[in-house]
């Protein structure tokens, strides 16, 4: 057993890029502390505690997980609280409840040099009061808070109130650039856009502080030429293959744009901005014993062939944490699930705990395009190579054989196409020998492709939680239709929090001779047997994002 | 020469200018948030164009059609649900018949189209019935597709003002 623990740490220590956060083994028994936050993220009301608060958690946590956040259940990711019992479980972990911000003061101030005074009024200093937090060991705080945190001890840093006034974010953020960057980690950043406006939500800023990330929300959008050549220079400055955390900002560009332009400089996505507790997860590995062992339903060298009839899979991708994982019915159906596959660097124990709840109808899948979300299209050729290199590890430890595939480069969500192109699948088919197929899409696409054993299929329909179910089954039944040759295979993507009962009550409403099955199936059966067509994208395909 | 009805020649003035889609007394449109319908009236010509919106982005696409005569339409806009991979064939002519009917108070159109999908380009027919509802300020459409067993309604209701 110990020999095992020795080589779970050196594999850390190795498939790491990160490390400062080095998973360590936690000691059975731990004891850590637990806060049960509200949905209240409105910046006039619950934000500044909030902020205060993971500010706080990111420097608590930076020797020892001490402080874990769970939040409400409509909160948008869901595991906070199966995986607070999961720790508790697996791990040992006896947590205490902190009920105030004057308590998790009372045991953490301990942990801060000082505070940063954020205006909320200007909305990237919270960015920037972030980074020093991060730099300084300070908690972030309004103005309204100072008499709490002196209360605790803690002295002045800084104060961000009327340093950047009336000035632009590209601006402020310049100037965060000159004064900050230098000292902050080159290895990964914290894009900490999101929610905008009235409501904020930095869920994530436990994690950039503890690591000394940069924060910023700079748009990836054209129309904002200065943001845009900043946001560059900060990614050209990044060493290779670094990790961009965070998301997009809603208010200034669009997923599709941050995206494209990450995958540029060859850097991956982690998200969202809200996905709380990394700070914590990343202090734990797997328990001792533990190896994925993925619920195959085929042999990565079985030969299937298809009858003459539908073949329908089920995938949802968006990552397992804010899926349909928790919900009712999940095991009724075989489900495809994409995993984020960098999470066994930043939090295994979430892997973990996905792994053990599965059901035998649960199958993981690589993905979202290699080690995190990336736009592959745009991926230099160098540094394509070297991410797959790492996506091949983390599948090899996760047990999985199927790598799903996202390009959005030229969609403006339904507009667009999310197709790839040939040079880009002969790169995966280059890059993943070992596979037994690819997946392709988000919304509907048309990549398509079969070589030697191994399909690449796109998505034919994606499900939208809101649309009337007799409409999806609709929809599916004229896809069924057009595609008359049998077998069809008929790939469905599942949007994050569709319900699984009322997936089953679509497919007993689907015509002909319809068979569901697991993609891994699914995907033999499509490579017995090519009924569709080879196709990628072409020049003339419509785009509605045309680049930088 | 074939003589054609009257009705055939016939345009309703009530059904030219702009119609908006009322969502919720219409089938759930995927992946549009807005739909306008502009027809326009040029003698036996019929101009149905149809601006579509999802977030910002901005679709315009007419498809002419002539009631006395059958013609034919390059990139017929179908209102596609955008969730299914089922794609226009660019360039692609599709035969288009149209009729004025019921005393010139309902424009039915049949279409050929052209479909592109994961196995091959299909032929999916089109029948369209663009139906003025009384008082002439509700307009409702009616649209089968040979491949599809659930019709799809849409109910517009006229807007002034806005060309």
């Amino acid at each position: 057993m110990k020999h095992l623990l020795c080589l779970l740490v050196a594999w850390f220590a190795l498939t790491s890029g990160l490390h400062a956060a080095d998973p360590v083994l936690a000691p059975a028994g731990r004891k850590a502390w637990v806060m049960h936050f509200d949905g209240d993220w409105l910046v006039a009301r619950g934000l500044p505690e909030k902020v205060l608060l993971v500010s706080l958690q990111g420097l608590a946590n930076r020797a020892a997980p001490q402080l874990y956040v769970v939040h409400p259940k409509d909160f948008q990711w869901e595991i906070t609280e199966p995986l607070f019992e999961f720790y508790q479980r697996k791990h040992h972990v006896t947590f205490t409840e902190v009920k105030s911000a004057y308590e998790a003061l009372a045991l953490f101030a301990q942990h801060a040099k000082g505070y940063v005074i954020w205006e909320p009024a200007v909305s990237a200093s919270l960015n920037v009061a972030f980074t020093i937090a991060g730099l300084e060991s300070a908690v972030v705080v309004t103005a309204d808070q100072v008499a709490l945190v002196e209360r605790h001890g803690l002295k002045k840093i800084d104060d961000l109130r009327g340093r950047y006034a009336g000035q632009t974010d590209a601006q402020i953020y310049t100037d965060a650039y000159a004064r900050y960057w230098s000292r902050c980690t080159h290895d990964s950043i914290m894009l900490m856009g999101g929610h905008a406006g009235a409501v904020r939500m930095p869920a994530m800023a436990d994690w950039g502080v503890r690591q000394k990330m940069f924060f910023h929300d700079l748009s990836a959008n054209p129309v904002h030429a200065e943001e845009v050549a900043l946001n560059k220079k900060l990614y050209s400055e990044l060493v290779p293959l670094s990790t961009v955390f965070g998301w997009h900002s809603y208010a200034k560009d669009t997923e599709e744009q941050q995206t494209t332009l990450l995958s540029t400089y060859g850097l991956r996505m982690e998200g969202l901005h809200n996905l709380p507790n990394l700070s914590f997860n990343c202090q734990f590995t797997f328990t001792p014993g533990f190896k994925f062992k993925n619920n195959h339903r085929v042999a990565a060298d079985a030969k299937l062939t298809a009858d003459k009839k539908v073949y329908l899979a089920f995938v949802q991708s968006d990552s397992i944490g804010i899926g349909v994982w928790t919900k009712p019915g999940r095991g009724k159906l075989p489900f495809g699930w994409q995993v984020t596959m960098n999470w066994t660097k930043f939090s295994p124990a979430a892997l973990e705990y996905f792994h053990e709840s599965a059901t035998p109808n649960d199958l993981f899948i690589g993905g979202l395009s290699g080690p995190g979300y990336m736009y592959p299209n745009h991926i230099p050729a160098d540094r394509f190579a070297l991410l797959m290199q790492d996506a091949r590890k983390l599948m090899a430890t996760l047990d999985e054989n199927i790598m799903e595939i996202m390009d959005n480069s030229a969609a403006d969500g339904n507009l667009g196409n999310a197709d790839l192109t040939k040079e880009t699948v002969d790169r995966y088919y280059a890059a993943f020998p070992d596979v037994i197929g690819f997946i392709n899409g988000y919304g509907p696409a048309r990549t398509r492709d079969l070589r030697d054993t191994r399909a690449l299929i796109s998505y034919d329909y994606y499900i939208d939680p809101r649309r009337p179910r007799d409409e999806v089954a609709a929809d599916l039944n004229e896809l069924i239709a057009i595609n008359a040759k049998r077998p069809y295979f008929l790939l469905v993507h599942v949007r994050e929090s569709n319900d699984v009962n009322s997936l089953v009550e679509i497919t007993k409403q689907l015509d002909g001779p319809v068979e569901i099955v697991p993609v891994d199936v699914f995907l033999k059966l499509a490579a017995s047997n090519k009924t569709y067509t080879t196709r990628y994208q072409l020049p003339t395909d419509p785009k509605h994002f045309k680049g930088f | 020469m074939v003589a054609l009805p009257l009705a055939a020649w016939a345009a309703n003035p009530a059904m030219a200018g702009r119609w908006r889609m009322d969502p919720k007394r219409s089938t759930a449109l995927d992946g549009w948030n807005t739909w306008d319908l502009v027809v326009g009236l040029n003698g036996t010509r019929v101009d149905l164009r149809h601006d579509m919106q999802w977030r910002t982005s901005k679709v315009t696409s007419t498809n002419t059609v002539d009631t006395a005569t059958p013609t034919t339409v390059k990139d017929f806009f179908r209102v596609e649900q955008r969730h299914m991979a089922l794609y226009l064939v660019p360039g692609a002519v599709t035969p288009v018949r149209a009729e004025w009917l019921d005393g010139e108070r309902t424009l039915r159109v049949e279409a050929t189209v052209p479909v592109e999908s994961s196995q091959s380009t299909t032929p999916m027919r089109i029948y369209q019935e663009f139906r003025l509802i009384e008082g002439d300020q509700e307009l409702q459409l009616i649209e089968l597709h040979s491949t599809r067993g659930k019709p799809l309604v849409y109910r517009f209701t006229k807007i002034t003002g806005e060309k």
